[in-house]
């Protein structure tokens, strides 16, 4: 029947409303849809509350030995059990954590700087330059990226910087890969030629009207770039190549528990566990940044 | 095609010398002496000059470009050298343990394979249901879980163990035994399926909303047939390119499997070569393994050409 018609349907009120609302906005609200990657925006808050007040959490000092309490199983007294040498590993996984946590973000520092940096310098200039960068990366990627790792701790001993160095070195081939597209595409849009003609310098253009409209995809890789990266750290520990230090990263703690994992398996199921939701974490908040970052997913 | 194929082919050269390049700088870099590793005790009762002999006669004492020409030419020839520690060449240890972890390197594959690409089809015809989430959450938990984990839980609940049941072998390798081969595929493939899932996922979708797709659903051709013809042929350049890439992560991660499972392997023989300072034997496995690599990502290039006739190479 016609005369259920609204006359006011016609206002296109919303749709003037939808259109003032920022890009910031629309990011929020799609992110917060995304239950999964609140939930690994969650785990990563947690993990590094957890990694920050370490030292008030731990119910237990993480290296002091207690030898009466040695392989003690999950109880009241220690929530996760305790290891060989009777030290509480929630006490141990807390500190940890810091170190996991501080490798993960500055090693992915690293590796996405070089990512960008080369990335943006190949896809800009393009000819001859590109081909060389872009060889570079292939080799970059070609080589087997744990066994890289093994030699290199081998001849710069596993300190914090070496660390860093070697899990951003094997990380950034994707990340420049990626930023090469990512700027190839923007150099030809209206409004970098526009700055070009209005005569801005190359670095204004690359800083002021590139990088910012390819650093979404750069977020993403660098989210789940982290998780590979403690991922990686996590192996390296677990071959005993990693950071040597009293206070053991995650993965020295499961290689510590091969011994006794027959006997008592809290001591090896635990870390791992810790390690397994962490990246799950960082792979989590990864994803639904990626899905509310790229807003045509949704139209489709 | 084949001046595509040739053409493919001479670009990698520069890469292979690049690869080559960086690992011997590298392996240069080694600290101390491999000397005192070969040598072991030995080496500090010995007289200078005998020292001096035996560096000379491995070719130590050579400016680095002399024995940087010297290893490229004869890489070129295809001899790697010869082990220092080992009374061993390194392309017969290689040709003695490379089979040995190709085996778990198909293995893993073939547990990727079997469970990702069907995974991936599931989750793709059921978008946004249930059974999609389920699957999309458990694929990225396969891929955030640590490898060395997934090995030692593999032991601790499938094999002869307080907690577990004794369905196979902690560890070990046997000429032939499949027994033997199960546990350490299952773990090095878990992330290759969860992978091959999110990828063939996507790809699934990207085609499904193709004209071809419409017309061949219209034309009345079984949905079966539509699916496994039609949308997976397709979709299948995508998954064979993280098939590809990911022989990379098979190779590194057999470096863990290999170590856990007590497999003879060439990821078992990188980690004590590193201890000696074995020079040759390191160098030469990791420039096996990124050659390989390279070869497999080349050889996916052309099997495109195969799959999807519209790529065309000029």
């Amino acid at each position: 029947m016609a005369t259920t018609v609204e006359p006011t349907s016609s206002v296109p009120a919303p749709v003037s409303i939808q259109k003032r609302t920022s890009n910031r906005t629309r990011f929020w609200r799609a992110f917060r849809r995304n239950r999964i990657a609140l939930l690994g925006l969650i785990i990563v808050v947690l993990m590094a509350l957890g990694a920050i007040f370490a030292d008030v959490l731990a119910p237990y000092d993480p290296v002091e030995p207690h030898y009466t309490n040695r392989l003690e199983a999950p109880s009241t007294n220690f929530s996760l059990g305790t290891d060989e040498l009777g030290r509480d590993l929630l006490s141990r996984l807390l500190y940890g954590a810091r170190i996991s946590l501080v490798i993960g973000l500055i090693a992915q520092g690293v590796a996405i700087t070089i990512g960008i940096t080369v990335g943006a310098i190949a896809g800009w200039y393009g000819g001859w330059i590109d081909d060389v960068i872009m060889r570079i990366t292939d080799i970059f990627f070609a080589i087997p990226g744990l066994m890289f790792l093994i030699v290199w701790v081998t001849i710069f001993e596993p300190g914090p910087v070496s660390i860093f160095l070697a899990l951003g070195l094997i990380s950034w081939p994707g990340d420049a890969r990626m930023m090469r597209s990512q700027v190839m595409a923007i150099k030809e849009l209206d409004y970098v030629i526009a700055a070009r003609s209005l005569g801005a310098s190359t670095t204004h253009m690359i800083l002021r009207h590139v990088l910012p409209n390819a650093i979404a995809p750069m977020i993403v890789l660098a989210s789940l770039g982290v998780a590979g990266v403690i991922l990686s750290e996590s192996i390296l520990s677990f071959l005993g190549l990693g950071i040597q230090i009293p206070v053991p990263s995650w993965g020295t703690m499961v290689d510590a528990s091969r011994t006794y994992i027959t006997t008592s398996w809290w001591y090896g199921v635990f870390p791992g566990l810790t390690i397994m939701l962490t990246v799950l974490g960082f792979n989590f908040l990864g994803d639904g940044l990626r899905d509310a970052l790229q807003p045509t997913q949704y139209n489709k | 095609m084949a001046k595509y194929i040739l053409r493919r082919a001479l670009q990698i050269i520069p890469t292979l010398i690049g690869i080559l390049t960086a690992l011997y700088i590298l392996a240069y870099l080694m600290p101390s002496d491999p000397l005192r590793a070969v040598l072991g005790e030995q080496y500090r009762r010995l007289d200078p000059a005998v020292v001096e002999g035996i560096r000379e006669e491995l070719g130590l004492n050579k400016p680095f470009l002399v024995r940087y020409t010297e290893y490229l030419g004869q890489v070129l020839r295809g001899d790697l050298g010869r082990s220092f520690v080992l009374e061993e060449n390194v392309s017969d240890i290689i040709a003695y343990r490379f089979p040995r972890t190709l085996q778990l390197m198909f293995g893993g594959l073939l547990v990727g394979v079997c469970i990702g690409i069907p995974a991936g089809i599931i989750a793709a015809q059921k978008q946004y249901t249930w059974v999609d989430h389920a699957l999309m959450v458990i694929s990225l938990i396969g891929v955030s879980v640590p490898i060395f984990w997934t090995a030692l839980l593999a032991q601790l609940f499938l094999t002869q163990s307080k907690y577990g049941i004794a369905l196979f072998p902690v560890a070990g390798y046997e000429d032939g035994s499949l027994i033997h081969l199960v546990l350490p595929s299952l773990v090095l493939g878990t992330n290759l399926s969860a992978t091959l899932a999110r990828v063939t996922r996507a790809a699934m979708l990207e085609v499904k909303g193709q004209d071809y797709i419409v017309t061949a659903h219209s034309k009345g051709i079984a949905p079966r047939i539509v699916l496994l013809r039609h949308q997976l042929r397709n979709a299948l350049v995508p998954i064979i390119t993280v098939v590809g890439l990911d022989i990379g992560y098979l190779l590194g991660g057999s470096v863990v499997t290999e170590t856990i499972f007590n497999w003879p392997g060439l990821g078992r023989a990188v980690v004590p070569a590193i201890e000696r300072r074995d020079t040759p034997v390191i160098l030469g496995i990791l420039i096996f393994g990124s050659f390989l690599f390279i070869l497999i990502n080349l050889l996916t290039d052309l099997l495109y050409a195969v799959i999807n006739p519209r790529i065309r190479y000029s």
